[in-house]
């Protein structure tokens, strides 16, 4: 004879995630390494933002870059180029990363030999912002060719970063983007986000993206005293 | 469409504690999604049919999925007015200020699932 029988499991579905995301979490703390996660529609302009990020930072900080793409080494190749050291995690089709890819690569790197670690997310403004990474920041990009739409359309990806860059500004000028709007809409979903413009093309408002890891770096090192 | 992802996880879940116990396969996985978590019943219910097809000992070829919504609702931290968030979600309706915070609605867990007992 059988009887039906419900099995309560109360259980988190990203569990296995964010244990894994602890990990990454502790090597990195332990390494001193400061991480960022980068999000953003692809064509947002990550890359761009990185390489020039690499080339703008104080010579103090020693980069790393983990590069999240559907497939190819592209991304990675470009990294290496502008002189930071980088891993590729292809996704073969997976639409975001998650902390056990994170893990798995870490030590691929010369984590003794690094003092900010990027990690470029895969290109998509829904499915990576529901995944810690291990990261010490989680910030946003997005550029002015996309629309002001995309912060209302896309609501979890903003309540959930700490920080928007507003880039390709150099644009403004050509297309119908209202920045106040954007803002107002940033606000009106994350009061405690914020948003530095910069265009990576022409270099404008880069500085304030420098200051603000370099005050965060300062920040995270004061806090792991 | 993290949701095939998520479906994994949940399925590994379920599988792990299934195996723990003397049970018939599972004929119904029972959710709670958030309306804030980021993951599409609609999507879920594909990725659960999807999934089926790889033909997992700890699942009935009749097994079903079961998804609870979790309303999202906010209270604002200034007038302490709860409210459904909209798409500008910190939006107190009675203050207009972004002053409120989320106190429900973020919830993605797998609540339960129901097997036969083996006699």
């Amino acid at each position: 004879m059988t009887t039906s029988k419900t099995i309560q499991l109360n259980e988190d579905v990203l569990a296995d995630n964010n244990q894994a995301a602890e990990y990454v979490r502790g090597v990195l703390k332990d390494k001193h390494i400061f991480c960022l996660n980068l999000m953003s529609s692809p064509g947002a302009g990550k890359t761009t933002i990185l390489e020039q990020t690499i080339k703008e930072l104080p010579s103090i900080y020693r980069v790393g870059v983990i590069e999240g793409d559907l497939a190819t080494e592209m991304d990675a190749e470009r990294i290496r180029t502008s002189g930071a050291y980088a891993v590729q995690i292809n996704t073969n089709g997976g639409c975001h990363l998650d902390a056990r890819m994170i893990a798995k690569i870490l030590h691929e790197l010369p984590l003794e030999d690094i003092d900010i670690l990027f990690i470029e997310n895969v290109g998509n403004l829904v499915c990576p912002s529901g995944y810690d990474l291990g990261q010490q920041h989680k910030i946003a990009i997005l550029s002015v060719p996309e629309g002001n739409d995309k912060i209302p359309k896309y609501p979890v990806m903003f309540r959930r970063t700490e920080l928007v860059l507003l880039n390709k500004i150099d644009l403004l000028p050509y297309l119908n983007f209202d920045v106040g709007v954007a803002l107002e809409d940033l606000m009106g979903i994350n009061p405690e986000s914020s948003m530095i413009q910069l265009s990576a093309k022409t270099n404008e408002g880069m500085d304030e993206w420098i200051s603000w890891i370099n005050k965060s770096y300062n920040q995270w090192k004061e806090a792991m005293k | 469409m993290h949701e095939i992802a998520l479906m994994s996880d949940i399925f590994t879940i379920i599988e792990k504690d299934w195996n723990k116990r003397n049970l018939e396969p599972v004929n119904k996985v029972s959710l709670i999604v958030g309306e804030l978590s980021n993951a599409m019943p609609d999507a879920l219910s594909m990725a659960f049919d999807i999934h089926k097809t790889y033909n997992y000992p700890f699942l009935a070829n009749e097994a079903q999925l079961v998804i609870h919504i979790e309303k999202a609702l906010a209270k604002c931290t200034i007038c302490g007015e709860s409210y459904e968030p909209d798409q500008r979600i910190s939006n107190c309706p009675n203050c207009k200020l972004p002053s409120g915070k989320i106190i429900q609605g973020e919830t993605f867990k797998i609540q339960s699932y129901e097997s036969r007992d083996q006699e």
